[in-house]
């Protein structure tokens, strides 16, 4: 249908980006293809050490899951966003379409093994998470593709996780986040993921700060540098959400925090967390 | 229920009693404007400027007006030519500006109305306005109201100003206390932000000029629709008998839908055009935001405090400038209402304050919870609370030495108001008590030596309820207002029901159960058994030229209105029931038997009940003597406040009847690594005297405190150099949510008004406590870092900006301190 319908058409899963741009009138789409008469394209399977995800998996679905035994950070993510309308209707497949540089999702799954399955005409393909999310709102489908699933391994043992975000209130974006995945070999942390959100086009992964954390033990001198490498990651814009120096220090600040109860979990610590709020 | 004849009489005043609405309004079957759907309705849609301040040099509606579904268009150059522009309240030269709907020669803010389309639905009406083609000629826009001042850009030309008023208030001797003062503590300049207090439901007006009776219908929620038809009789140049306005259930108000007039004359104009269809305007959420009302914006300078040895504030000077937006509309109002509190709660008699007001580039002001006079509140708190801190006085102790005391109520203020009744020291205590202030003082200690930043303020306030419009005079002499009325009537209807109509239009205050307790008291029946007639009905004929809901008032103008209809209907009731029982006056008595609420004669026991009584005046009059013929049982009252006219000259006098007061105290820490400022314990306390309905009470403090907690913290109307809006949608003004709110331990005293029948005080608007207290709790966790709380607007960026950044709200430069 959507090569039929050219550049006119768009899908519409969860609706809970595409319908406010219409709402305002940055969007005016000729036709909308309902992806929600489709069945059995919300789901969550387990298989292989790895878990695959309907493209229309509501948030919601996710928060409710028993995700949060294996990976506790994909509960922050999903629990986090926006409130419960949103949450219910909202899909983790149309969150990584839209690509918006403030959705939580790329952020969070930048820290795992992410593949996004891409179908098109020509049969489908899979794309890692990095090569999919080009840029702010820009992605690898072609116009008549649709993501079809989400792939994400599963940590080993010894791995834990957590996502930070501060919002000024339920409904809106975060003015910045950091997710964080960790394996920990006692007090040393043997591999890092960090990424930073709301602080760039999109999410970054912060090498620098992963490699200032990788092999080191989890102390205040190890914390500090992690941080300041964070910072210097960062890339912000001032906006509405803080200045651009206020959102730097506080993704530093934000990954000081997740990689604290990362550490924890990582040890097999029940910890939960819930983003800081205004 | 009592059951009997009146002998196990009950006050309904006073009790919990559930509130009557609440089962429509919870279960979703209240009827808002928007609820409402008309026959052959068509829907308008306005076209707005993107400019903040330009020359519009020509208007093209010819491709929308093609659009199929297009009823008709409207530009502004149009309603010039049909109407006069509005009244203005304030004095030439601003009286001159002229003030339309739609703008015509220019537009003066980001989303000021330029034409309206209507359409058949919504949709097409939204696509119509795209089709409409205005084009601009860009003005510099001026943004800051002290620059405005400089009239470097003018708004208006006809005004020649950008000035709307000044005036100076200077009471006592100023200069003697200045000379006599052991510390002059001087502050540069403070801010108090602009934000608004977003109600649930937008504006919504749906109008109907009627071809066949030249009459103009509305149904809508504007809140103030008695001084509405006042704007709109003298815009539209019709009689004011010839404009009905009906009100159903509104989902808030907080003052910021009193100025929704414009909007209803354009929905008029347009259906006169449209041949007599209604036309219905649906606000959306950012038109609300950019283009509704905002709450006013006030800067204060060069504010000089004089202080004897003790830390007893001995006077005060200041110069404010308040930012009213592109229009004045309601205002310059808010150029004298301020002064309602003028010393807020203390004790000093010399001070000199020159006030301004200016028109900038953005949003038109309106009368938002707590008007005007909790932007001079806050400048006072702010004043006391540093103070205290540059002089090493304890807050606590600050507040004792200058607070007026209890026994000196009633307390004539200098400028010549009458506080009714309260105690201000017995609150702090009572609050410090809830709050757990020596722990929490323990508390604070430890957690500074580990370096944390924790602060705990108090702030007290004001709700000045029940305005004597003579006010209006200091701002504009030649105006014909004084006093305040509300009308009621109160009726025994053909079968004996107790029916109460108000001039009050209701937007979650629980009139209708008010009002049934205090008819109820009256005539010892039950509140069931009272049917409340709310919402605003020109057709009703119990509205005064004051008549609608704002202004914290109810309690005292509204039911005192509804208690004077209720007594006027008993004495009515009880001449009849003489009568009819045969007995004197003295012999009858009021209670409820087997048929219902009745009269009984005490001597005989013979007993007559309602349907009996109003069956007698209304369907079996023969039986009546004619010496009762003048007996109705429908009472119409209008109560009068007892207010003077003010001295203009001297701005003194009695400005408001009763005087709610708020203190609340918060504890709050600066996260040091992410600087959000976190609430860690609140307390509330309220005293409004005498207390009609508790959960009423406590609701309406709950809901201020969560619109002050969301203004200190969260929701602030930000324009960038331009004039662009930057908070136009919730997910950038934020306003706050259930997961923003502290537990807030909630309590109360009473001090009973003597200026009110039943000892109550108005008290709905909350007089912003939590902006005061939140400054100075935040002010109290800064002060050791070198940073003065000089906005009332704070939040984790500018706090870090303050900080670490150091580029704004430094003591260092903004305060400082003489000793003699
Ligand atoms: C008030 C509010 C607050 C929000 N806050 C947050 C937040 O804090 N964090 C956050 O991450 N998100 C937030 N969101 C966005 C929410 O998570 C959205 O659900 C998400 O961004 C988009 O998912 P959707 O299913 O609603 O997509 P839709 O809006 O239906 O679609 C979005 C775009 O993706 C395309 N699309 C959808 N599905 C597919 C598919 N399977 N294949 C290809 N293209 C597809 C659509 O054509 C459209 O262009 C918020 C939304 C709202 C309304």
């Amino acid at each position: 249908m959507l090569s039929q319908l050219g550049d006119d058409a768009k899908l519409l899963a969860g609706g809970q980006s595409l319908i406010p741009l219409m709402k305002l009138r940055f969007a005016n789409p000729a036709h909308l293809i309902d992806l929600n008469f489709i069945a059995g394209t919300s789901y969550i399977h387990n298989a292989n050490s790895a878990l695959r995800f309907g493209p229309l998996t509501r948030h919601a679905e996710i928060e409710n899951s028993d995700i949060p035994a294996r990976i506790p950070i994909l509960y922050d993510c999903a629990a986090g966003i926006a409130d419960v309308q949103v949450r219910n209707r909202g899909t983790i497949g149309g969150s990584l379409a839209e690509a918006d540089p403030s959705g939580d999702w790329a952020v969070v799954l930048s820290t795992l093994a992410t593949q996004v399955r891409c179908l098109g005409k020509n049969g489908e393909r899979t794309v890692h998470l990095k090569d999919f999310i080009q840029d702010a709102y820009t992605t690898a489908l072609a116009h008549d593709e649709l993501v079809s699933e989400v792939v994400v391994d599963i940590p080993a043992k010894g791995s834990g996780g957590a996502y930070l975000a501060f919002k000024r209130a339920a409904p809106v974006y975060p003015t910045a986040s950091a997710a964080v995945q960790l394996t920990m070999d006692g007090n040393v942390c043997k591999d890092a993921a960090i990424a930073l959100g709301c602080v760039g086009l999109t999410a970054i992964k912060a090498k620098d700060a992963e490699a200032a954390l990788r092999g080191r033990p989890i102390s205040e001198r190890t914390l500090s540098a992690v941080a300041e490498a964070a910072r210097a990651a960062a890339d912000p814009q001032s906006d509405m959400r803080g200045s651009a120096d206020y959102k730097r220090t506080l993704v530093g600040a934000l990954v000081r925090r997740a990689i604290t109860i990362a550490v924890r979990r990582a040890r097999g610590e029940h910890v939960e967390v819930s983003h800081l709020y205004a | 229920m009592s059951s009997s004849n009146g002998k196990d009489a009950k006050n309904w005043v006073g009790q919990a009693l559930p509130r009557k609405e609440e089962n429509r309004l919870l279960r979703g079957r209240g009827r808002f404007s928007d609820d409402i759907k008309l026959r052959e309705m068509l829907y308008l849609r306005f076209v707005r400027s993107p400019y903040a301040h330009a020359k519009i040099v020509g208007v093209d509606t010819s491709t929308a007006e093609k659009l199929s579904g297009v009823a008709c268009a409207l530009t502004g150059a149009e309603i010039v030519s049909q109407t006069q522009p509005f009244i203005e309240i304030g004095p030439d030269p601003f009286a001159r500006i002229k003030d339309y709907p739609l703008a015509a020669a220019k537009v003066r803010y980001q989303g000021e109305p330029v034409a309206a389309v209507v359409a058949e639905s919504a949709a097409l009406a939204d696509d119509a306005a795209e089709l409409v083609q205005v084009e601009y000629e860009a003005l510099d826009p001026v943004i800051d109201a002290e620059e405005a001042l400089e009239n470097q850009s003018l708004l208006h030309d006809e005004a020649g100003t950008n000035l709307v008023w000044n005036g100076v208030f200077e009471y006592g001797d100023v200069a003697k206390a200045f000379k006599e003062a052991a510390h002059v503590v001087t502050i540069d300049r403070m801010h108090f932000h602009r934000f608004s207090s977003t109600p649930l439901e937008n504006n919504v007006v749906i109008a109907r000029w009627d071809p066949k009776d030249e009459r103009i219908y509305y149904q809508c929620n504007n809140s103030f629709p008695s001084f509405a038809i006042q704007f709109l009789a003298a815009h539209l140049q019709v009689h004011i008998d010839r404009i009905r306005v009906e009100t159903s259930d509104i989902g808030g108000s907080f003052g910021i839908k009193i100025t929704s007039y414009p909007q209803m004359a354009v929905c008029a104009l347009a259906s006169k055009k449209a041949g007599g269809r209604p036309v219905k305007w649906v606000e959306t959420r950012s038109e609300h935001l950019t283009s509704s009302a905002h709450g006013n914006e006030r800067i204060f300078r060069e504010t000089r405090v004089a202080l004897d040895k003790n830390g007893v504030i001995t006077a005060i000077t200041s110069r404010h400038i308040d930012d009213c937006g592109a229009y004045p509309r309601y205002e310059p109002l808010g150029c004298v209402i301020w002064s309602q509190v003028f010393p807020g709660v203390y004790r000093f008699k010399n001070a000199r304050i020159d006030f301004s007001q200016a028109v900038t580039n953005k949003c038109p002001v309106g009368p938002n919870r707590g008007y005007s006079r909790m932007q001079h509140l806050w400048f006072l708190e702010r004043i006391v609370d540093v103070c205290a801190h540059k002089l090493g006085i304890a807050p606590d102790e600050m507040r004792l030495r200058n607070y007026v005391r209890p026994e000196e109520f009633p307390y004539t203020t200098p400028n010549g108001c009458i506080y009714d009744s309260g105690n201000y020291p017995r609150m702090l205590q009572l609050a410090k008590q809830k709050i757990g202030w020596d722990d929490w003082k323990k508390k604070q200690a430890t957690a500074r030596k580990e370096g944390r930043l924790i602060g705990i303020g108090i702030g007290t306030t004001l709700d000045s309820g029940t305005n004597n419009f003579g006010q209006s005079q200091i701002v504009n002499p030649g105006l014909p207002y004084s006093g305040n009325s509300q009308g009621a009537n109160c009726k025994l209807d053909i079968y004996g029901e107790v029916v109460v109509a108000v001039g009050s239009c209701p937007q979650g205050q629980g009139h209708e159960t008010t009002a049934a307790q205090v008819v109820a008291d009256v005539l010892n029946i039950h509140p069931d058994m009272v049917t409340v007639r709310t919402g605003f009905d020109t057709e009703r004929n119990v509205h005064t030229g004051f008549s609608g809901t704002y202004a914290s008032q109810f309690a005292v103008s509204g039911l005192s209105a509804v208690h004077g209809a209720a007594q006027k209907l008993k004495a009515e009731m009880k001449r009849l029931g003489a009568f009819v029982l045969e007995t004197k006056e003295a012999d009858v008595e009021f209670g409820t038997g087997a048929q219902g609420p009745e009269l009984i004669a005490k001597s005989s026991g013979k007993s007559i009940n309602y349907w009996g009584l109003a069956n007698i005046v209304n369907a079996n009059s023969a039986s009546l003597p004619e010496e009762l013929y003048e007996l109705t049982l429908n009472c119409r009252y209008i109560w009068r406040a007892p207010f003077k006219v003010p001295d203009k000259q001297k701005k003194y006098g009695n400005l408001t009847m009763t005087y709610a007061s708020q203190l609340h105290i918060a504890v709050i820490e600066v996260e040091r690594d992410t600087f959000i400022p976190r609430i860690l314990d609140y307390a509330a306390i309220d005293d409004c005297g005498t207390v009609i309905n508790p959960p009423i009470v406590e609701g309406q403090v709950y809901g201020a405190t969560a619109h002050g907690i969301g203004a200190a913290l969260m929701e602030n109307c930000v324009y960038d150099a331009v004039g662009n809006m930057l908070t136009s949608t919730f997910s950038d003004y934020t306003p706050i949510t259930a997961m923003n709110m502290p537990h807030v331990k909630y309590g109360h005293i009473s001090t009973p008004s003597p200026h009110s029948y039943s000892g109550a005080k108005g008290m709905g608007e909350g007089g912003a406590a939590p902006v005061h207290t939140i400054s100075a709790a935040l002010q109290d966790a800064l002060f050791d870092e070198g940073v003065f709380i000089d906005d009332s607007f704070n939040n984790a960026d500018s706090l870090f900006r303050a900080l670490v950044g150091k580029e704004i709200s430094q003591m260092e430069k903004l305060v400082k301190v003489e000793k003699r």
